[in-house]
């Protein structure tokens, strides 16, 4: 190759990476992306799921007794594996991969096999675990969130959520460029750590997407310790005749 | 034979045919930049701060690459960097097909097609197959080239 050829070629290089840098500038915010994303597993292989969608065991969280000796001592814990919410977006930012888990000083986590008849799950199921980013919930769990009014996410392409979504969700697309403000959004309006404790619900398109457990990741690293994946997402919340409106409002 | 690989005739054709191949295929990622995104994020083999970048650059460079080889202009660039790209993808979905990765190859469509595993793994066979393709098209343009320095 000559060098006239290498040239052209880094011309040609050149020329293709200020016509994206301008076409991003000028793109609509839904189609806009961020120069650098923050993708915590970008080179992890996920694991190939063999196992169909209904038979996957759904984790409870338990509460344990704690008796008055140990609390002190189980809060002191928990208050020094756990720093503030300002502290956290402070040192943390809204970058998971930053923050390890700390082990729950008062819940423990007990895999229980999916029951043959969805019973209503009891108040005490939707605790914070603070241990880890998200609980994988089926529709029973999520109907009955949704019933009280919790917070939904839809983590999906702003305009598919345009074209129907779970009614109440709001658009949290992880893939365009304003996912970091309207996470820091919701931080500021849950800034504090008992509005941090309240259940969220993020859901994708079900299947092997992905979206709503990356933004589970990036909740989860500021402090919000109440997160549920709605493990089969939107397909399965129409196919159960569920609440959905369609528009670019919640 | 090696008269006819190197045939102005069939040189055109071959330039032609791959410079569209490229623009068809780089017009969906550029419209959906996020969706093209998700595509590279699939392979795992993208560093995370590089995917948004990769995203919004390839698309255009591949413009480029196939508009230079439609319009005759710069052709050793457009050969060489469309070679470039056919080896990483090749290179891409083959090590993804090692690892049993199923993915969509995000080539000419960048949404999500819902498909099987099964459906997934054959697909990256066949775009393979075809990356393979179209590196001997890029071979046909190089050797016509340096049989046209040749005879200059």
């Amino acid at each position: 190759m000559n060098r006239k050829t290498i040239l052209q070629t880094a011309a040609l290089i050149a020329a293709g990476v200020i016509l994206a840098l301008v076409a991003n500038a000028f793109a609509p915010r839904e189609r806009k992306l961020a120069m650098a994303g923050s993708y915590p597993n970008a080179l992890k292989v996920p694991a190939r799921e063999t196992a169909p969608t209904a038979s996957i065991l759904p984790t409870r969280v338990e509460q344990v007794p704690v008796v008055p000796t140990s609390t002190t001592a189980s809060e002191t814990s928990t208050t020094a594996t756990q720093p503030t919410a300002t502290a956290a977006i402070t040192t943390v930012g809204l970058n998971p991969a930053a923050k390890t888990p700390a082990a729950p000083a008062t819940t423990t986590v007990v895999p229980v096999p999916h029951p043959p008849s969805p019973t209503p799950p009891s108040e005490d199921r939707f605790l914070p675990h603070p241990d880890k980013p998200y609980v994988e919930i089926t529709f029973g769990d999520v109907n009955t969130l949704h019933a009280k009014s919790v917070l939904f996410l839809d983590a999906r392409r702003t305009s598919v959520y345009e074209q129907g979504h779970i009614a109440g969700a709001r658009p949290y697309s992880v893939w365009e460029s304003d996912i970091e403000d309207k996470v820091r959004k919701l931080f500021d309006e849950r800034g504090d750590p008992s509005a941090q404790a309240l259940p969220i619900v993020i859901y994708c398109s079900g299947g092997d997407c992905e979206d709503s457990h990356m933004l589970a990741q990036k909740l989860w690293g500021i402090q919000f310790n109440n997160i549920y994946v709605y493990k089969d997402g939107f397909p399965d919340w129409q196919q159960h005749g569920a609440p959905i409106h369609a528009g670019a409002n919640p | 034979m090696k008269r006819l690989l190197a045939h102005p005739w069939l040189t055109i054709r071959v330039q032609i045919a791959l410079g569209a191949v490229f623009i068809i295929a780089a017009l969906p990622k550029i419209a959906d930049p996020p969706s093209f995104a998700h595509m590279i994020y699939n392979y795992r083999l993208v560093p995370s701060p590089l995917i948004n970048i990769s995203a919004l650059v390839m698309p255009w460079v591949e413009l480029l690459a196939g508009l230079a080889l439609i319009l005759s202009v710069w052709k050793a660039a457009a050969r060489t960097v469309v070679a470039i790209m056919l080896a990483v993808f090749i290179v891409a979905i083959s090590i993804n097909l090692f690892r049993d990765n199923a993915i969509d190859c995000g080539c000419f469509n960048v949404a999500d097609r819902g498909k099987t595993h099964e459906q997934r793994i054959f697909d990256m066979k066949v775009d393979v197959f075809r990356d393979f393709g179209m590196l001997l098209m890029v071979g046909q343009l190089w050797y016509a080239g340096k049989k046209e320095e040749d005879d200059v």
